[in-house]
């Protein structure tokens, strides 16, 4: 296998980490409201996120994909394929992340909004300096790890043609039938991202564990 | 410090102080649970009242109702000249006025485990007050001495021991300036030694003349220290009374067996 061919595939890496990172902060924007409505005391609302968190999670990424793309793609709204890939994992990821911010959530003692209201704070103050914090720190580790989950969905984004890490593998192989090689290739540079994800998250948790371990 | 002040003068001298509290007709169910029951009492400025009573009896909620961390079925609430009843309910402006005059102290400390204990203290002055950081340290710093733990300023929480984070949480309290404190337990989640310590600086703040209403089991703290004592059952108020007298000739059979299962403990 030539150089070129392994520059071709290292290509693909901004295209992967642009559909990756822009999926999740879609995701974790998304699944701010919806962790709200999940927790929501009325039964309605409640129950209309757990239909929506449901239904996004138990449709496979691909066809949510192939849904946005050529469904609504292809009629009224015309949209490219990077865009109907960030939408389509990040609705996927909104699902997850509300579930993972209500576990954070059952996580933060209750004394702690009893505390803050008891001193007066307002409920935003009371969200920003004292449950966001504290969420987010619980959150960490299984952010960190449904992140690197969809580093390698984003693969998918290929079969609608965006030029990202496995689409550039795939076009190689069809031209230089040389498949083993290639994929090998492209699932390495996957585990060269990976790991210094995972390795800084660590870090970043035993940190705040030492500081602030309850 | 802990010299005791004459209470039997104290006392003559409340009757002609302000009223903070007013309690009337007080009720309170969760689902067909009755919590409480038609609780009426007052409170002085400057007065000292203990609750007692055994668990399960209401204490915490009858608190939980004077700052309205929990509201009402039935009654009002009077607290710093702010009355809210439990047909109306209570605006927003109330609310913060309110928990802005009562300052609350938990059974479990709920400091904040991600911010230094100076951050602590400082944070709900600059949200609550508007304090600016600097004004807000300043104060923090003060009443961090004034408890004994000026040197903790820069740790997080979790580096303090239970005694020390109870007088931190009373710190942060008391820098908002409340009228009156409300204390729910403050020693039980602590060994005897370390609540020693959190009963010495309670006790110099009602030396220094703080309005407290103080939920505890702590007999002792409530015979030297409190001007009165109220000793509610199954959400009620069965005996209130000077404590001295409260605690040596108690007139109820029920409060005589309660007392009796303390004492006797
Ligand atoms: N949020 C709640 N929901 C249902 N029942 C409650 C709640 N809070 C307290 N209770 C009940 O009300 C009664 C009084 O509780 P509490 O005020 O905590 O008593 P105390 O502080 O004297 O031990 C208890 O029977 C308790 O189980
Ligand atoms: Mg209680």
């Amino acid at each position: 296998m030539t150089l070129d061919a392994v520059l071709l595939i290292a290509s693909g890496i901004p295209l992967t980490l642009a559909v990756t990172a822009g999926a999740f902060a879609l995701g974790a924007v998304l699944g701010i409201p919806l962790c709200a409505l999940r927790v929501s005391r009325s039964s309605t609302l409640h129950l209309a996120a757990v239909a929506i968190i449901m239904l996004l999670r138990s449709i496979p990424p691909i066809v949510w994909l192939f849904l946005l793309y050529f469904g609504i793609g292809s009629g009224f709204l015309r949209v490219g394929p990077v865009e109907a890939s960030v939408a389509a994992l990040g609705l996927i990821t909104a699902a997850n992340m509300a579930e993972i911010y209500r576990g954070a959530l059952r996580g933060v003692h209750s004394g702690q909004w009893e505390a803050s209201t008891a001193l007066g704070m307002k409920p935003w103050a009371r969200f920003r300096d004292v449950l966001a914090p504290q969420i987010c720190r619980m959150a960490l580790p299984s952010s960190v790890t449904f992140f690197i989950g969809l580093l390698k969905d984003s693969a998918i984004a290929s079969t609608i043609g965006v030029g990202e890490i496995a689409f550039q593998a795939n076009y190689i192989s069809r031209r230089t039938f040389e498949g083993l090689e290639v994929f090998a290739v492209a699932g390495l540079v996957y585990i060269l991202i990976s790991l210094p994800i995972a390795a800084m998250s660590r870090q970043l948790d035993s940190r705040l564990r030492e500081r602030v371990a309850q | 410090m802990l010299s005791v002040s004459p209470r039997e003068e104290r006392a003559d001298a409340l009757v002609s102080r302000r009223e903070y509290v007013r309690v009337e007709g007080l009720g309170k169910s969760f689902g067909p649970h009755r919590a409480l029951d038609d609780i009426n009492f007052a409170v002085r400025s400057g007065e000292v009242v203990a609750i007692i009573g055994p668990s399960g009896s209401g204490k915490s909620t009858l608190l939980r109702c004077l700052n309205q961390l929990e509201t009402q079925s039935e009654g009002s609430v009077t607290l710093a000249g702010i009355t809210i009843d439990a047909a109306k309910p209570a605006t927003r402006q109330q609310l913060t006025e309110l928990r802005r005059s009562a300052g609350m102290v938990f059974q479990s400390f709920n400091l904040f485990p991600h911010m230094s204990v100076l951050r602590n203290v400082s944070l709900p002055q600059e949200r609550v007050l508007g304090r600016s950081r600097k004004e807000a340290d300043e104060r923090s710093r003060a009443l961090l001495s004034r408890v004994g733990l000026e040197a903790k300023a820069d740790q997080y929480p979790n580096r303090c021991s239970g005694g020390q984070q109870q007088r931190i949480a009373i710190a942060r309290a008391l820098a908002l300036d409340p009228k009156i404190m409300l204390f729910d337990e403050p020693t039980s989640a602590l060994d005897p030694e370390l609540g020693l310590e959190v009963l010495a600086v309670m006790q110099e703040l009602a030396e220094a003349g703080m309005t407290m209403i103080v939920v505890t089991h702590e007999m002792h703290f409530a015979e030297t220290v409190s001007d009165r004592i109220i000793i509610m059952a199954d959400g009620r108020i069965i005996e209130e009374g000077p404590s001295a007298e409260v605690m040596r000739r108690p007139t109820t059979e029920r409060a005589q067996r309660f007392l009796n299962a303390v004492k006797n403990r």
